[in-house]
């Protein structure tokens, strides 16, 4: 009775208890011995790919060639599709949280490409509407399946794959199946890094610096701004 | 079968969703209560009343949607849970507890122990807050949320550190006379301690828990977005249970005095 109500175990509850607080999940500790390793929080490519190009239909209707268009930028191009209810807005919204954040001289050197797996409900107006809502600087691509694909295959990607609709009756409420990694590209059109789905808002924060640093070259004249109207 | 609320990491659906788990818990509390025998004659109803407000708070906080958008979705919800499980329902649960109750505790020696080394004020007052500061740690956070059993722990941590908390104001302590200035003071000092969890809630540029800033949206609102309204629940929450304690016991201190005075 006397040991239950001792101070010495109430005080070695409460240490442990305050243990408890300094633990990290499994998750951190692996991005850290990334980062301890390479320096990036992201998967850095132990070679780089590419060059990386493909010419789709931007959300404003015009022609959109990758290495043209994105040239002396960080480029973040990800595939996904408007209709995702998780993972493609969750991604956009914390990278548009962190451009917001960092330095302008960094974030006007960054562009992040968002490139559909959903051709058929995505059109040029979709994207305009949906990713506006997000960042009005992201570029929103549209094409064929075939271009997408080819675009998603030079990238070492697995194809996007529609699902059957979950409900007979409503055919146009299906869900895509798409990679879901965010892929870094430089300012010479090369892939550097992967930021797979859970990549966090501080991982972004701490990368996106060093990445412009790195991989985009300070001579190059000012990117133009971002491209929507 | 999803037996208690835990973050799943599918797209939120306002279709309603069972979590039996809950709903045992909260018939086995009521059980146990009305096992424990009537109050004495007059303080029947009031107890009762006061009982079974706690545990319809409980309930409202645990199960679905109040439990499953706090569980997994929304950081400002998950702090609602934690007001009306840590600072609402506990109070509301003592109260409903009958005087004789506290005279079988007395009566058993190796509970009477426990309890008044677990009710000391300090020691309430210490653990609760370290509690608060653990289970709102992001890394806890983030390791229990994904669970049922870490989610039930949370909750479970919550409730039993408001009990403790709340036992020095609410009911009698074994051994140890709690006069209302030092009740009063203590609520103050808890009403203090909390801002530091609220701070960092409510000014942090980034948001702390991968739980709610990689959870499938709702609206339009932001991952920072939420975790201030998250930072500003818990200390408007608890500030408006606090304070409201805090007058009650400002009233009754003055109604003592007056009969004493008039006596």
């Amino acid at each position: 009775m006397a040991r239950l109500t001792s101070p010495r175990w109430l005080a070695g509850v409460l240490l442990l208890l305050a243990l408890t607080a300094c633990g990290r999940t499994d998750a951190e500790r692996e991005t850290l011995a990334r980062e301890r390793e390479t320096g990036y929080r992201g998967f850095l490519l132990p070679e780089s790919l590419g060059p990386v190009d493909f010419t789709l239909t931007d959300q404003r209707g015009e022609v959109f060639t990758l290495r043209d268009r994105t040239a002396g930028r960080l480029t973040l191009l990800f595939f996904g599709y408007t209709h995702c209810p998780d993972i493609c807005p969750v991604h956009l919204a914390n990278l548009a949280a962190v451009l917001e954040d960092l330095p302008y001289q960094t974030a006007r050197r960054i562009q992040v490409v968002f490139v559909t797996t959903d051709p058929e409900r995505d059109d040029a107006a979709r994207l305009l509407d949906w990713l506006g809502r997000i960042d009005r600087s992201f570029v929103g691509l549209t094409g064929t399946p075939e271009a997408i694909a080819a675009a998603q295959t030079a990238l070492a990607l697995p194809e996007a794959v529609r699902m059957p609709p979950v409900n007979p009756e409503r055919p146009d409420d299906y869900a895509v199946g798409h990679a879901s990694q965010v892929i870094a590209i430089d300012g010479d059109g090369r892939a550097r890094a992967i930021y797979p789905s859970g990549t966090r808002q501080a991982a972004w924060l701490h990368d996106l610096p060093r990445l412009v640093s790195e991989f985009v070259d300070d001579d190059e004249p000012p990117p133009e701004a971002g491209s929507l109207p | 079968m999803q037996w208690w609320c835990a973050a799943q990491g599918i797209p939120w659906s306002w279709s309603w969703r069972a979590y039996p788990g809950v709903w045992l818990f909260i018939v086995l509390v009521t059980l146990i209560y009305l096992r424990g025998g009537r109050a004495r004659e007059g303080e029947f109803s009031r107890q009762r009343l006061a009982f079974a407000a706690g545990i319809l708070t409980l309930w409202a906080a645990l199960d679905w949607p109040i439990g499953a958008l706090g569980s997994g979705y929304l950081a400002s919800v998950h702090m609602v849970q934690f007001v009306l499980i840590a600072l609402v329902a506990p109070p509301l649960l003592l109260l409903g507890v009958p005087g004789p109750w506290f005279v079988r505790i007395a009566d058993r020696r190796l509970l009477s122990a426990v309890l008044a080394r677990l009710t000391h004020p300090l020691f309430a007052l210490i653990l609760f807050n370290v509690a608060v500061a653990v289970t709102h740690w992001p890394a806890v956070v983030d390791g229990l949320m994904a669970s049922q059993l870490g989610s039930f722990a949370i909750d479970m941590a919550w409730l039993g550190s408001g009990i403790l908390m709340w036992w020095p104001i609410v009911c009698p302590v074994p051994k140890r006379r709690f006069p209302y200035p030092l009740k009063i003071g203590y609520l103050l000092l808890n009403t203090v301690l909390n801002t530091a969890p609220y701070a960092f809630l409510t000014f942090g540029e980034l948001p702390f828990y991968a739980t709610y800033e990689l959870a499938p949206r709702i609206g339009t609102i932001s991952a920072q977005g939420d975790q201030r309204v998250a930072g500003l629940v818990m200390k408007l929450g608890s500030g408006v249970v606090f304070w409201t304690a805090i007058g009650i016991l400002f009233y009754r201190w003055w109604r003592t005095e007056e009969a004493e005075t008039t006596a």
